[in-house]
């Protein structure tokens, strides 16, 4: 019973969130613009230098620019889904450091929901970005879209938006005992950005063991792709079914950082003010 | 700019040491974030070891160009992210908040060249970095095998290292200044910053790019910035064009300081105009 009032109490809220964030955008539309602009110039350029780079060298270890394009889409629409949904997850240090956080911790719902409705300037422009590319890369790449892709893109796309989540939040937890993290957040995004833009086949076995079972970057798009692209033969270690368990991937990371978050906010005492 | 003349009663005379104080001060700043150190050592020799792998990768199944062979595109990429230690500070961010939060209009009170303070306290978050390209040097010799030209070659590459950090100074200067007049330019930077990375070279050899794309980046100035000095050092430029590429960079240095020096002077008459 209480569950169910609690549930709808959070959906006001969360709708509410959505409102303010909209009518924020609205309100500095110039800012929104030149946001979008970046977006565009970020994911554009990305593409645009492996277009080049595939141009002069058509194969990178058997994947053409058409297989890479999708290879980035993949990754690209996971990313902007977590980026529309969560965010605020990253803003947690900050408001660990100014003292706003401590309001959230006395008011009777969720901590972590309260922090990922922390309402700012969220509006899903990279996602709808990422559709279209992702729409476009797909037809590029002439992968075959049957039955199991639509049932299992949307899951693989949520699957990697929750990796995304289990890294902010693992690192946003981090700053309960070291206030300052951006140096931290900017390794882990570096790291994702350049280690999910190539097939991982290209580095070395060390390499490719740490990025499917430590730092699992290669499941939000290599694995899946490789699966989809019918790429089989590389990685001959694993079957490529397991393109197909990123969902799995995505909710046991974010169960591990929960659990690491639940830690932190126990023993959490606030910063001194 | 030494406006000490007959009329200087109220100017005193330019004098040097407050600029190498600001510097000193910009550097006993960057010092203690000791960890963002780190960091930027280790985003490096990550890069260097991914783009190491990458190019190794495409050479492998392709035909290789015949001017950039293999060791040479990898020097090429890890003399370009040692580089980047340096180039990629954004030397003049200190305007942007200061415009934000109003302290410009005391600074324009105060003795000094405004510009000049920015430039001596982004000058010696440069120089702090300067010295981390030692480290990051020897820890990228473990990764990779880097090639040395003779000393010639390698003296005209640190000449035009300068003009292309030079160049890039203005370039962000004059992103910065844009704040005199809209306030919010974060996204403008990271614009520039992302553009920069792919027509300046940094990342991939201006020379990989097809024709059409090639004669557009060679046209701009962010290629006087990383492509210059790198194509340089490789050995691409031979010494019989140092002369027309080292000239271009200049020229590219006076056409942006030029622009710059102009925001300049309409940006603080509007801080001044709108009373500070």
């Amino acid at each position: 019973m209480t569950a169910m009032r609690r549930a709808r109490v959070m959906a006001g809220v969360y709708r509410q969130y959505w409102r303010i964030n909209l009518l924020t955008t609205l309100e500095y539309r110039e800012n929104f613009l030149v946001w979008f602009a970046f977006t565009f110039v970020y994911h554009g350029s990305a593409i645009a230098a492996l277009w080049i780079v595939l141009n002069r060298f058509p194969s990178m270890n058997g994947w053409t620019f058409r297989d890479m394009a999708f290879l980035y889409g993949l990754w690209m629409l996971a990313h902007a889904l977590h980026n529309t949904l969560f965010s605020t997850v990253g803003d947690i240090p900050d408001h660990i450091r100014d003292g706003e956080f401590d309001r959230l911790l006395v008011r009777p719902l969720d901590t972590l929901f309260q922090a990922i409705a922390t309402p700012g300037q969220v509006f899903p422009d990279e996602l709808i970005l990422a559709l279209v590319t992702f729409g476009v890369a797909t037809w590029f790449s002439g992968v075959h879209v049957g039955l199991v892709f639509v049932v299992f893109v949307p899951l693989i796309v949520l699957g990697g938006a929750l990796i995304d989540l289990a890294f902010n939040l693992f690192i946003s937890t981090v700053a309960f005992w070291f206030v300052r993290v951006d140096a931290l957040r900017w390794i882990v995004i570096q790291l994702e950005q350049e280690f999910t833009r190539y097939p991982i086949s290209i580095y070395s076995r060390g390499v490719r063991l740490i990025l499917t079972f430590a730092i699992p970057f290669a499941f939000m798009n290599y694995f899946p792709a490789r699966y989809f692209l019918h790429k089989a033969h590389e990685g001959a270690a694993l079957p490529p079914a397991v393109g197909l368990l990123t969902p799995a991937i995505g909710v046991v990371a974010v169960a591990l950082a929960y659990v690491f978050w639940r830690f932190g906010l126990n023993r959490y005492s606030g910063v001194g003010h | 700019m030494t406006a000490a003349g007959p009329a200087g009663a109220r100017r005193p005379a330019f004098r040097i040491e407050p600029y190498v104080q600001f510097a000193q001060k910009a550097m006993a700043r960057e010092a203690t974030y000791r960890f963002d150190v780190f960091t930027n050592v280790a985003s490096v020799l990550v890069r260097v070891y991914l783009l190491r792998m990458v190019w190794v990768a495409l050479y492998a199944r392709n035909a290789a160009p015949s001017e950039l062979p293999l060791h040479a595109i990898i020097t090429y990429s890890a003399v370009a992210l040692l580089m980047g230690l340096v180039m990629d500070i954004d030397q003049t961010r200190l305007l942007h908040d200061k415009l934000h939060d109003g302290s410009i209009a005391t600074d324009f009170m105060k003795p000094i060249i405004v510009p000049l303070y920015l430039f001596a306290d982004g000058g010696g978050e440069v120089l702090f970095h300067a010295a981390l390209i030692v480290p990051s040097l020897l820890l990228a010799l473990f990764i990779v095998h880097i090639d040395v030209p003779g000393p010639f070659v390698l003296a005209v590459f640190f000449l035009s290292c300068v003009l292309g950090y030079f160049v890039g100074f203005f370039v962000n200067f004059i992103v910065n200044m844009i704040a005199f007049w809209t306030l919010e330019i974060h996204a403008a930077r990271l614009i520039v910053t992302w553009i920069t990375d792919l027509f300046g070279g940094e990342i991939i050899p201006l020379v990989i790019f097809p024709p059409l794309l090639q004669t557009i980046a060679f046209a701009l100035p962010f290629a006087a910035m990383f492509s210059t000095p790198l194509l340089i050092y490789v050995g691409v430029v031979k010494p019989d064009r140092y002369l027309e590429v080292i000239g271009l960079q200049v020229l590219w240095l006076a056409v942006l300081a030029a622009v710059a020096a102009v925001m300049w002077r309409a940006g603080a008459r509007r801080v001044v105009v709108q009373g500070g």
